[in-house]
């Protein structure tokens, strides 16, 4: 039995983690991201079809957004639930307020620094796929990350990071560069998730009808 | 009896069991959860958890709910607010007499 009650606390927090299937959710939602940023440089910038992909990302954002919790749901309550067991996390709406408010800052920073002073200092780099990854890269790591305490994490912020400065020194246009971006960023994420599920599957079969409570 | 010994004494002896502790433990950290997710975190057998959970439950620290999550039945489990109050005042009493015996 875990002696250390911090262990146990971080443990069972861990457990949302466990299946990978937030991380398959999250892949998908870079991938459609990628897409709307391939698809309006691709139509450019002047075409009917560009000005509504402009209006449509934040439908794609909060309706991925919903879609993915509905998707997430369905699948813990179809392959980890019976498996392993059922968590509800309690939602610490100070603490989500917080993260919010660090995301919009570093965000707005970000936007701000770009904007007044580096166009003209770097101007070899493109900033905004430079910066894209290195804000990507930040939140998978502080936030992703530290919070859960699981390596996988730090590395995928890395690759975000080394990915955006990356990109942003090949001289693609952005739509296309953030396209790019988003797209292997997904598939990173698809790949990392699908790796924790098969793993999680094989360790945990599901129990026979008489073993359940 | 020295003020050390008098705190232990204090401690609420149904969270200071080690198996109790642990369930509390797990439980105030998520707003719920079920039977099985429990038995595989505290490694405790079916009639073990199942008598923990009873003596929690009668104490008033735990509630107890039998539902359904579609076809299959779930007994989720919940901390109640007299549950985390004692809780938290057990790691206080502890946390006290460990920092005077130091």
């Amino acid at each position: 039995m875990q002696s250390n009650l911090s262990d146990v606390e971080q443990r069972v927090k861990r457990y949302w983690y466990t299946d990978g299937i937030g991380e398959l959710t999250g892949g998908g939602m870079f991938i459609l991201l990628g897409i709307y940023f391939a698809a309006q440089q691709y139509y450019g910038e002047n075409s009917l079809f560009s000005g509504l992909l402009q209006g449509g990302l934040v439908i794609l954002l909060i309706g991925g957004m919903a879609i993915g919790r509905w998707l997430i749901k369905a699948l813990k309550s179809r392959l980890t639930y019976p498996r392993t067991g059922y968590v509800e996390y309690r939602v610490d709406r100070q603490n989500s307020n917080r993260r919010r408010v660090i995301v919009a800052v570093v965000a707005a920073l970000v936007a701000a620094f770009s904007l007044v002073f580096a166009e003209r200092v770097v101007s070899f780099l493109n900033l905004t796929l430079a910066l894209t990854g290195i804000l990507v890269g930040a939140i998978l790591i502080f936030l992703q990350g530290r919070g859960s305490g699981l390596e996988r994490f730090y590395v995928l912020g890395g690759m975000s990071i080394v990915l955006g400065i990356a990109l942003s020194l090949s001289g693609l246009p952005d739509g296309y560069g953030l396209g790019l971006f988003y797209g292997l960023m997904g598939f990173a994420y698809i790949i990392s998730g699908g790796m924790v599920l098969r793993r999680y599957l094989q360790e945990n079969p599901l129990p026979a009808e008489g073993e359940r409570e | 009896m020295s003020n050390e010994l008098r705190s232990v004494t204090e401690l609420d002896r149904l969270i200071h069991e080690p198996a109790r502790l642990l369930i509390v433990t797990i439980l105030s950290t998520v707003e719920s959860a079920d039977f099985l997710f429990l038995q595989r975190e505290t490694d405790l057998t079916k009639g073990n958890l199942s008598a923990h959970l009873s003596r929690l439950e009668e104490a008033g620290y735990v509630k107890i709910e039998k539902t359904f999550k579609g076809k299959l039945p779930l007994t989720v489990c919940k901390l109640t607010s007299a549950g985390k109050k004692s809780l938290t005042q057990y790691r206080q009493q502890l946390q006290d007499f460990m920092n005077r015996t130091q």
